[in-house]
């Protein structure tokens, strides 16, 4: 039991360090509907202008940014999970020679930030003709994201009773069969976060994007946004707007997924 | 559906460790054979082999005189249940139940009527359509076991299914899977830390130890004549009290001498000049009672007193050693006070005193 004190105390702290977190984000949202031309400055809220929204969609260009944004997070987001979801179930289930050493291998993919590889990347890309395309931000992050999501997932079903697949497996299930009937209903907040982490990195990836095209119609969001910031340095209302522009589907997409998110990211810290 | 099973000298090494060492055993057909041993004594590790989730390092294992060593677990016609159930939580209970049955592709009319009748046995209908979350600790034991018994299949292996219930929950499921045995006659193995699980249930008992198959008999077997002081110590409840004894020949009797303690035993076992003693606490009585047959009488003062309410065991600290006293009902006895006791002739083992093997020749009660 916790005492009254001790409460308020818990209160206290938490509540200054959301307001650490959210004042920023309302300055934002009270920037993006400011009057049009108005001069009052950053975070000031001066009445709901939902008009800059057009103009920056219009004028920014925002609709083919995001267009091929949610291109480039489907395609990784669903091919990673999958390939994840079955590199996972290999580590954390099944026992094979060399498990360790592979698995350390791949964690390197973990390590390694894409600053350190771009520029070879950038390289190999255009060796194989795929700078400029939807490929060369899509394969890379794939890879990226199979690391994580591999030790994610691998440490997920380490910590599913190792009993649950003996019985699976003398009820004579295939391993395919236990993964997908047995396992991956018990995994869901597990998968689910995953696809949450893995929808916000890429969406939010900027380098990749910055340097593997120079087409207009393949720029990301994030890129787009830089590039838009770039033209209109004056127009703070505008400025605010993409940003939040940018920035919507993944909170748009963490509000719905938030219960499994937060069950996800607490499973295996507290056996359920 | 029924088969013998058989270890012909299988070895189970994990790394340098040698889990199981040397094991064989047969088990008939329809026979509930119990595998009881200490944590470690890899007890568990055999049954694992024998369902093909542990590779087996050397020797084979059969299942109806069919080597099964390279057999995958799907493939041999088994069913188990875990210590933790391991029931599918996102299943019902009727899917718990059906789910081995589907993925053998069996009918579905079948698979209805073998799950209903399962059910009824077990007393699961008012659940099945429950999930086991939402089950007791019974219940969802009874899950487990119906998962078995739906299949029926050639061999029931059991990894210590009681030990997640309450005492008395425990005692009664025990005669249920006793029944159940019986009625369906499938041979089943059963494996558990619990001498008194072992003794109630089984047909017969495999004793193990450190990778190493102790003894194999019936319940009375093992109980009356243990095949060395490991089991000795370890079946029973308390277990049989031991202690080292000079012995000697002399006319019509022997004298055992241990720590100054002399009594004369009638009859002439073939013994060597020194031995171990092993007697179980229901043939060492007090003294002043119905003393005509005893040996003695040896002394000491009491160390514990467990009253069970109908018998009364009295922990001795006599001059050779902690010796385990019988009373019948209860004793006023506390720790502390002093007391004379004797030993039944008849209650006597003799084992090596260099391996603790049993001395059988030395048996007084087979002369």
């Amino acid at each position: 039991m916790t005492s009254k004190g001790e409460q308020s105390i818990t209160y206290l702290i938490l509540g200054v360090f959301s307001l650490i977190a959210l004042l920023p984000i309302v300055g934002i949202i009270f920037t993006a509907v400011q009057a049009p031309g108005s001069t009052v400055g950053f975070g000031h809220f001066d009445g709901i202008h939902l008009g800059n929204f057009a103009r920056a969609w219009e004028q920014g260009n925002f609709g083919s940014y995001l267009k091929s944004s949610f291109i480039v997070v489907i395609a990784v987001v669903s091919v990673a999970s999958v390939l994840s979801l079955m590199a996972g179930y290999a580590f954390g289930v099944m026992k094979f020679r060399g498990a360790d050493l592979l698995f350390y291998i791949l964690l390197l993919g973990l390590m390694v930030p894409m600053e350190a590889i771009i520029v070879p990347l950038y390289y190999d890309m255009r060796d194989f003709a795929l700078t400029d395309t939807y490929w060369a931000l899509i394969l890379p992050q794939i890879g990226t994201s199979v690391a994580f999501g591999t030790f994610w997932m691998r440490a997920f079903f380490r910590s599913v009773p190792r009993s649950l697949v003996e019985a699976s497996r003398i009820d004579g299930a295939s391993s395919w069969t236990t993964l997908w009937r047995v396992l991956l209903p018990l995994a869901r907040p597990a998968v689910l976060t995953m696809c949450v982490l893995l929808f916000m990195w890429t969406w939010n990836e900027f380098l990749l994007a910055l340097v593997m095209v120079s087409d207009e119609g393949l720029r990301t969001a994030p890129l787009g946004l830089s590039f838009f910031q770039g033209r209109n340095q004056s127009d703070l209302a505008l400025l605010a707007t993409g940003a939040v522009i940018v920035a919507a589907p993944v909170v748009i997409l963490f509000v719905f997924l938030q219960r499994h998110f937060i069950r996800g990211m607490v499973t295996g810290a507290v056996k359920g | 559906m029924m088969a013998s099973v058989q270890f012909n000298s299988v070895y189970k090494r994990f790394g340098d460790v040698l889990a199981v060492d040397g094991l064989s055993l047969d088990i008939a057909d329809g026979e509930f054979m119990v595998l009881v041993g200490p944590s470690g004594s890899g007890k568990t590790t055999a049954l694992r082999m024998l369902a093909g989730l542990e590779s087996i390092s050397d020797g084979n294992v059969t299942i109806d005189a069919e080597v099964v060593n390279d057999l995958a677990t799907g493939k041999r016609n088994i069913a188990m249940v875990f210590q933790d159930y391991a029931l599918y939580p996102q299943m019902t209970v009727y899917q718990n139940l059906a789910f081995g049955l589907r993925r053998r592709k069996t009918p579905k009319s079948e698979i209805e009527g073998r799950v209903r009748s399962a059910a009824e046995s077990l007393g699961l209908e008012p659940y099945l359509d429950r999930k086991p979350g939402q089950l007791s600790g019974g219940q969802a034991q009874r899950v487990a076991l119906g998962r078995a018994l739906v299949r029926d299949p050639q061999v029931f292996l059991m990894d210590e299914p009681l030990s997640n219930l309450d005492a008395k929950l425990r005692v009664r499921t025990r005669g249920e899977i006793k029944r159940l045995q019986q009625e369906i006659g499938t041979t089943t193995v059963y494996v558990t830390h619990d001498q008194v699980e072992a003794m109630t249930m089984g047909d017969r008992i495999a004793i193990m130890n450190n990778g190493i198959l102790e003894q194999v008999g019936t319940p009375a077997d093992v109980y009356e004549h243990p095949a060395n002081t490991f089991v000795g110590g370890f079946i029973g409840s308390p277990p049989m009290s031991i202690f080292e004894a000079a012995t000697a020949a002399d006319l019509e009797v022997t004298r055992f001498s241990a720590a100054g303690v002399e009594f004369v035993v009638p009859g002439l076992p073939d013994l060597p000049a020194s031995v171990i003693v092993g007697v179980r606490p229901e043939s060492v009585r007090s003294w002043d009672e119905n003393s005509g047959n005893l040996v003695g009488p040896l002394s000491g003062e009491v160390a514990y007193v467990e009253a069970l309410g109908r018998e009364t065991f009295v922990g001795v600290d006599s001059g050779v050693g902690q010796i385990v006293v019988h009373y019948d009902g209860r004793s006023a006895l506390i720790p502390g006070d002093k007391v004379e006791f004797g030993l039944d002739p008849k209650g006597l083992r003799f084992f090596d005193v260099a391996d603790g093997k049993s001395l059988a020749a030395g048996r007084l009660d087979s002369q």
